[in-house]
């Protein structure tokens, strides 16, 4: 009855246009009858490449204040009040390369005393506990190329703890006693050093490609640990450890106006020395041009291979190209693995990195470990790979792929400002450009198939690849032999001690 | 350089150990915060609850997503409920297999033509039953014909294949961190994304368990061999903890290795990964977290959308036999190349048992830092030892499980030796009061770890979810703050004498082998 009633009314009322109303509701009706928001409607589970993105908003760089303190420290300060946290880090311009070839563990004795043998206020124990009982810590370390201090603290406690890591850094007591420990603990991971072929690689690899003396492969042994008195100690410190020899930056929840004069108070009466020893950093060439070298080790059912030559620098004009191999190289979607993981089903792991360092000759190195009686074609399929990515030019899907995974992923390259801090630290101590990542970020984008082929053959060198096996003779079959005529021995045995580290035939 | 040892030693014991809590498609450690709480970290403890929201699908799948806008960026971790422990006998490995097979790919990812590719799977399967058939009854002709023939069958299929397209479509995308861990009790998949990535996620991780192909079966079998070798059998310590494991329990499955025995790898067939993943991989057993930058709604429409797909199933539960109680000191002594080890275990009572925080304490209170009792007496004081810090929840911590100690001796010292040190800390902790300062000391790094932990979207992605299945609710990674607050010296002395007793110990000892 209502029903003809409407049309009546719209008859009535639009006579000339009543199929057209007739039509027009149809529709309606149709409409709020589909539109009863079923899923079906709009939102339907995508396939991946149906899919499309909001591009990111643009990097924010953290604020941050740089100023040098009359006595040259240089002082980087960056806030962040997500969590009660402080912590902060000094680069001191020092390094183990500085050594005596005689003193070789010096360096690295240096700093672990620092922080373990207590300060002229505070004995070792006092220190740990104060720290402890915080939650709180500083530590220190020397490397091949630098110092570092750093501390940790919650903003509750900075006074204290800053104040501590100050005395660390001004006025360790190098305990004797405690160097005594720390020779005990070296001497403990000389003996241990044979135990895992993997880092009986690492470190024979290093010292084929650096030399044995060189100052970035050299071993610490019982003949030179046994040299190293606290006096060479003391020197050591007092040569490097000057305020306008120190980068310090600190990054968390504080107050600047107080963390400033917390800084002033603590370091700024440290007086400078305006004669600090001219530092040459020591002359790197490869030392073997090429070769097979192997370490016997008959337990093994496994080869850790290593295979590589020396490499370049950061800043190298060709970096972002040859990170950008790297990309095609290794990788989920990299050759390698794709390769001689995946495919011949070789390895665990496998890769070949261009290794670069920032004020010294890194290394190009590939390798990994393979089933003894896989290691010559684990070896083959690696010189392979290499030969490939000089001869042919990287497909532009594999272009896409290591170019984007880098420059898709660059937004967690500032997921803390900590990140921001370490980078300008590390940037300015190496006298690299502030903006060095962004610089790297645009070469990467301009970089080409053809720069990438381009960089391969200039810098890839198969003919002075050095490759070193550790690994099972016997059950190496096919044998090493199939790849080169001369096969070099490597005896490990840790020199002044009983154990024999290897077998030579 | 001391330092140093530490950290060189400590991550080779960690990577080993963590080893037998993970193994993973690469090397990776986690570490697992414990905790104390305090007025002043409540505030962002709080903070951090008012930022969680949590839903279930209709399906059962559960979310726990966490909002953290300092940078637009997302973390991204599903946690299946399962892992070594509920693997039928003779299959050990298959969790991990189904790992590693995890990144294959899918019907339409990782494949150029599925139907081309689908029936040259299937021959394959059928070719390597057949090829096991004649192995066993010494047909060698014809066990000759069947390999060729599979090897053609496995080129064929090899070259449909987009080899690691879902690991290159992720990487390509800006994905970081992309990696997976099978422990004991859970295998864990993770990577992180650029914010404006939420939805490919979701496609790329739903479709995942969707509808997986687990192509290329055969070499990945060669790929976990190669892993086996390199973590256990060209390992001492490797070698070392898999015995010790065996020795230490008699029944209950965490004796088994996660990566699998050797000859279980070698067994183990396609159908048993698709059986093991449709029992076990049903979105009931499924729990996942999203940490970052994200709305919240945003993600619930989203999940709805692409994870609601899965069809509800029951959950499946392996029957677990519990393991008896100890009644005598066990031992295990191996010799292999390598310098001196001394690992001490024993037993005690799951994560949710209710003096789970006296534990925490205690291996706290004996392994952290340089104030902490084994540090100060066997490697400060006495020197028989480079390293010695005790670890609780090994190899797991749903079910009882074990305190481990573990140390290196310092040259010159024989294991026996480090035995009688360790012992001494530890029946002081059975004779004498622990002290209130050093008590609160234990507790302020407990929370300030805690808050530390803050910061990292995966890092909580990990504990929430850690908490969230294996005691009922994320909360209580936070209650057991309280927990620890709660715990008395009287608490450390009654579980110190309960727990470390001669019929509780298993004792490893890995010595040079004479050369």
């Amino acid at each position: 009855m209502v029903r003809s009633k409407k049309l009546k009314f719209s008859r009535n009322i639009f006579p000339k246009l009543g199929r057209t109303w007739q039509l027009f509701f149809a529709v309606v009706i149709a409409l709020v009858l589909t539109l009863n928001f079923s899923r079906v409607a709009t939102a339907a589970a995508k396939h991946y490449t149906d899919l499309q993105f909001n591009s990111l908003p643009g990097i924010k760089l953290p604020k941050y204040e740089r100023f040098q303190l009359n006595n040259g420290l240089v002082v980087y300060l960056m806030e962040d009040h997500e969590l009660p946290l402080v912590s902060g880090t000094t680069l001191i311009k020092t390094g183990s390369r500085w050594e005596a070839g005689d003193k070789v563990g010096l360096g690295d004795i240096v700093g672990s005393l620092m922080r373990i043998g207590g300060t002229n206020k505070h004995s070792p124990d006092e220190l740990n506990e104060i720290l402890e009982q915080r939650a709180a810590s500083v530590e220190t370390d020397i490397n091949e190329s630098t110092g570092t201090a750093s501390f940790e603290s919650l903003t509750e406690d900075l006074e204290t703890v800053f104040g501590l890591f100050a005395e660390v850094l001004r006025e360790p007591a190098f305990a004797p006693e405690k160097l005594e420990l720390i020779k005990t603990q070296i001497k403990g991971s000389i003996a241990r050093r044979n135990d895992d072929s993997d880092n009986i690689a690492s470190r024979e690899f290093r010292k084929l490609i650096y030399g044995q003396n060189s100052p970035y492969a050299r071993t610490i042994e019982y003949a030179t640990l046994d040299k190293i008195q606290r006096e060479d100690v003391i020197n050591f410190y007092r040569k490097y450890f000057h305020p306008n020899n120190i980068i310090l930056g600190i990054v968390g929840d504080f107050n600047p106006k107080k963390m400033r004069s917390l800084i002033q108070t603590k370091l700024g009466d440290w007086q400078p020395n305006l004669n600090i020893a001219k530092t040459q950093l020591p002359p790197v060439q490869q030392a073997n041009l090429s070769g097979l070298f192997f370490v016997n080790q008959p337990q093994l059912t496994q080869s850790s291979i290593l295979m590589g030559h020396l490499g370049g620098k950061f800043n190298s004009p060709d970096y972002a190209a040859l990170d950008v191999m790297n990309g095609v190289l290794n990788g989920f979607g990299g050759r390698l693995f794709n390769e001689v993981r995946s495919r011949q089903g070789l390895a665990y792991s496998v890769y070949g990195l261009w290794n670069p360092r920032f004020d010294y000759p890194g290394v190009f190195i590939a390798g990994g470990q393979t089933r003894s009686d896989a290691t010559v074609q684990f070896i083959k399929s690696i010189q392979l790979e290499i030969e490939r990515i000089q001869k042919q030019p990287v497909t532009a899907k594999e272009l896409r792929y290591a170019k984007e995974s880098t420059l898709n992923s660059f937004v967690f390259n500032f997921q803390d400002p900590g990140q921001t801090l370490s980078r300008l630290m590390r940037y300015e101590y190496y006298g690299y450009p502030a903006d060095f990542l962004f610089r790297y970020q645009k070469a990467v984008t301009k970089t080409t198939a053809a720069d990438v082929q381009r960089v391969a053959q200039k810098y890839l060198k198969p003919e002075n690849l050095v490759t070193l096996v550790v690994g099972n003779q016997s059950a190496i079959q096919p044998p090493l032999t199939q790849l080169a005529s001369k096969i070099t021995p490597i005896d490990i045995t840790i020199p002044g001690s009983q154990d024999t580290g290897s077998k030579i035939n | 350089m001391t330092h140093w040892i530490f950290t060189c030693m400590r991550r080779f014991l960690v990577i080993t150990l963590a080893f037998f809590l993970f193994c993973g498609n690469f090397p990776i450690q986690t570490a697992i915060a414990l905790q104390g709480n305090q007025s002043s970290i409540k505030p962002y403890l709080d903070r951090v609850v008012k930022q969680l929201t949590e839903f279930t699908l209709d399906n059962g799948l559960k979310f726990i997503v966490l909002e953290r806008h300092q940078a637009p960026v997302v973390s991204f971790l599903t946690y299946a409920n399962v892992g070594g422990i509920d693997e039928p006998d003779g299959q050990t490995g298959v969790a991990h297999f189904l790992e590693h097979l995890a990144f294959k790919g899918t019907k339409r990812i990782g494949t150029t033509n599925y139907k081309a590719e689908k029936p040259l799977l299937d021959k394959l399967e059928q070719l390597d039953n057949q090829i096991r058939a004649a192995k066993s009854e010494n047909r060698t002709e014809e066990l000759e014909k069947l390999q060729k023939e599979f090897k053609t069958v496995e080129a064929q299929a090899g070259k449909l294949v987009k080899q690691n397209e879902m690991g290159q479509i992720v990487e390509q995308a800006g994905g970081v961190g992309l990696n997976a861990n099978t422990s004991s009790e859970a295998t864990r998949y993770f990577y992180s994304f650029p914010a404006n990535k939420l939805e490919l996620w979701m496609s790329l991780e739903s479709e995942r368990f969707l509808e997986p192909v687990f192509r290329e079966f055969y070499k990945e079998r060669d790929v976990i061999l190669e892993e086996r070798r390199m973590r256990v059998e060209n390992s001492p310590v490797g070698l070392m903890v898999e015995k010790f494991t065996d020795v230490a329990f008699k029944v209950h499955p965490y004796r088994r290795p996660v990566i699998g025995y050797d000859e279980d790898i070698r067994n183990l067939s396609p159908a048993n990964v698709r059986e093991f993943f449709n029992k076990y991989y049903v979105p009931s057993n499924l729990t996942i977290a999203v940490v970052g930058d994200v709305n919240p709604n945003q993600v619930k429409r989203l999940a709805k959308i692409y994870f609601g797909r899965y069809p509800a199933k029951p959950k499946a539960q392996a029957k677990i036999n519990p393991e008896p109680k100890q009644t005598s000191t066990r031992e295990i002594t191996v010799e292999l190349p390598s310098q001196p080890w001394y690992l001490e275990g024993y037993h005690r009572p799951s994560i949710t048992d209710p003096d789970n925080a006296v534990y925490d304490i205690i291996s706290s209170l004996l392994s952290n830092g340089r104030t902490s009792r084994l540090y100060k007496s066997l490697i400060e004081t006495q020197r028989v030892a480079l390293v010695a810090e005790g670890i609780s929840g090994f190899p797991g911590d749903k079910y009882p499980n074990l305190m481990l100690f573990y140390a290196l001796t310092a040259p010159g010292h024989t294991v026996d030796k480090l035995a009688i040190a360790l012992g001494q800390e530890i029946t002081k902790l059975q004779t004498q009061l622990v002290s209130e300062k050093e008590l609160e000391r234990v507790k302020t790094q407990a929370r300030a770890g805690l808050l530390r932990s803050l910061d990292s979207n995966m890092g909580m992605a990990q504990q929430l979810l850690e908490y969230e299945v294996k005691t009922g609710s994320w909360r209580n990674l936070f209650k057991q703050l309280d927990d620890i607050t709660k715990v008395t010296p009287a608490d450390i002395q009654r579980v110190a004498q309960s727990t470390f007793t001669a019929e509780n110990r298993t004792i490893g000892k890995l010595l040079s082998q004479k050369s």
